[in-house]
């Protein structure tokens, strides 16, 4: 005999900066709404994440303190600590399969987030290495340092994010420095592809070299050049060493992190000989970037675009945030990877389109939803973190593609 | 180290060398690479090592088509026990 199981109007997978911005916003008009979250706590990536913005510093943890009391008090059933491990349509209903029993509703949305791509080099296995957002959440989750002295192996707009982290947090980094050459990296591993990566975030870039280096090289198209005048020694960006001419070639110890080997590189990637060298360090944080965890989007059925600007494989959504499978949302890093406030931007939008698709707005539905589109647009326009330039074009192919597979009016 | 004894599925350890020997008997896709090395088939379910089995192929393919069907999710896509799975019935 089956148990009683819950029901709620939406299940919401994911209590980060989309799912609770959506759960906030869909309770507001009425509906029962469940958040489930296999974290222990709410808040998802928010909870570690801070960075100082036009003379402020934007707290990560502050924001997900507010929208957890705003969910709180509309009433809205936070359940952490839960692992969803399938879902099923069975007639008009969700069976969202979970470690704690099955949950049911008529809509669900995947506000799943993203995961971070593993740069694998040799000695990668030893305890002591970790990704980057592990050495972020033990350190600004758990309040844990990750080592002594370490070193990020990774130039990407993550890397930057959570080297600046780490610094204000007091855990001491030698540098920043290309991961092995190969096919995981690709053009990681080269000195003119990062270069460019960091004239498009100059702009936040505290060192007056890379502000004003980036805009006039940039402007002029000069990578390459400026790549091969890079100094050997790097750049210190905030108080890390940055060093765009320095790559790692293995890690090493025993039972764990002893050192890193590193070597300087040519303008094409290749190590120049002899110039191995070894660095102690106790941990090493590799950054690969992220990309968007849609497993649940794949077994209830979604179809799957790829659009490497916004991470890779992404289920196939509408601008409203709607999947082709009947009842399915995602929302957040699960339909690319942005900033938390575009995630939250787009819960909002989200939970607005299965109000209106659940009959609650009436005829304002329409209006409504346009609104939240609108908003999801000027919050990106205006992000200071960009992960990837081509973002807003690529949406723009996704919006596209769905108009000319499904048509109007969907 | 040799570069081909790097580890890329952690669960299964499935090294570089591994996929390049299956590769040249006729694994030459994500999928066959995986039925073949059962790269990405450990606990993580490929949470970790999927991005790099693809990586590693589209390296030795560039034209290989990125599908996301290639490798697939089926559920459970956590690790769950036997209990759990019979929590609903009583």
């Amino acid at each position: 005999m089956k148990s009683k199981r819950q029901q709620s109007d939406l299940i919401i997978v994911g209590a980060g900066p989309a799912g609770l911005a959506a759960a906030a916003a869909a309770a507001e008009n009425g509906l029962s709404v469940t958040i489930i979250d296999e974290f222990p706590e709410p808040g998802g990536r928010m909870l570690g994440q801070f960075h100082e913005e036009r003379g402020h510093w934007w707290v990560g943890k502050r924001i997900a303190d507010e929208l957890i009391e705003k969910n709180r008090a509309q009433g809205v059933l936070i359940r952490c600590g839960v692992s969803v491990y399938g879902m099923l349509k069975v007639d008009d209903m969700w069976e969202v399969s979970t470690s704690h029993g099955t949950m049911l509703a008529p809509r669900v949305l995947l506000a799943t987030g993203a995961a971070e791509i593993p740069m694998p080099a040799n000695g990668w296995t030893l305890p002591g290495v970790m990704s980057i957002g592990a050495a972020q959440v033990m350190t600004n989750v758990h309040y844990v340092k990750p080592g002594k002295r370490g070193i990020i192996v990774g130039v990407n707009v993550l890397a930057m994010a959570i080297a600046r982290e780490l610094s204000v947090s007091g855990v001491s980094l030698a540098s920043i420095v290309l991961p092995p050459s190969g096919p995981f990296a690709g053009k990681a591993a080269l000195p003119k592809e990062n270069l460019q990566l960091l004239m498009s975030l100059s702009h936040l870039a505290p060192s007056p070299i890379l502000r004003f280096g980036g805009k006039i090289a940039n402007a002029l198209g000069l990578a390459g050049i400026v790549s091969s005048l890079f100094p050997r020694s790097g750049i210190k960006l905030w108080d890390i060493p940055l060093k765009l001419r320095t790559k790692v070639v293995s890690i090493n110890g025993t039972d764990r992190v002893e050192s890193v080997t590193l070597a300087d590189v040519n303008g094409q990637g290749e190590i120049i000989a002899g110039s191995e060298r070894e660095e102690a360090v106790d941990f090493v944080a590799l950054a690969g970037g992220l990309y968007p965890l849609a497993e649940l989007a794949s077994i209830a059925g979604c179809p799957f675009i790829y659009t490497p600007e916004l991470g890779g494989h992404l289920p196939l959504h509408s601008e409203r945030m709607k999947t082709p499978v009947e009842g399915l949302y995602v929302a957040g890093n699960i339909t690319g990877v942005e900033s938390a406030l575009v995630a939250m931007a787009q819960g909002q939008l989200a939970a607005t389109s299965i109000c209106s698709d659940a009959g609650i707005f009436g005829h304002n539905g329409e209006s409504k939803v346009a609104a939240a589109i609108e908003e999801v647009h000027r919050v990106r326009a205006s992000a200071l973190i960009q992960f990837h330039p081509g973002i807003p074009e690529a949406r723009r192919k996704i919006y596209r593609m769905w108009q000319e597979t499904f048509g109007a009016g969907v | 180290m040799k570069p081909s004894s790097l580890i890329i599925c952690r669960c299964e350890e499935v090294t570089i060398e591994q996929l390049e020997q299956a590769y040249q008997t006729g694994s030459c896709t994500s999928r066959q690479l995986k039925m073949k090395t059962r790269a990405s088939m450990g606990a993580c379910q490929g949470r970790v090592c999927r991005q790099l089995l693809e990586a590693w192929v589209h390296d030795k393919k560039p034209d290989s088509p990125r599908d996301a069907e290639l490798l697939s999710y089926r559920p459970p896509i956590r690790p769950v026990t036997f209990g759990q799975l019979a929590k609903d019935e009583s």
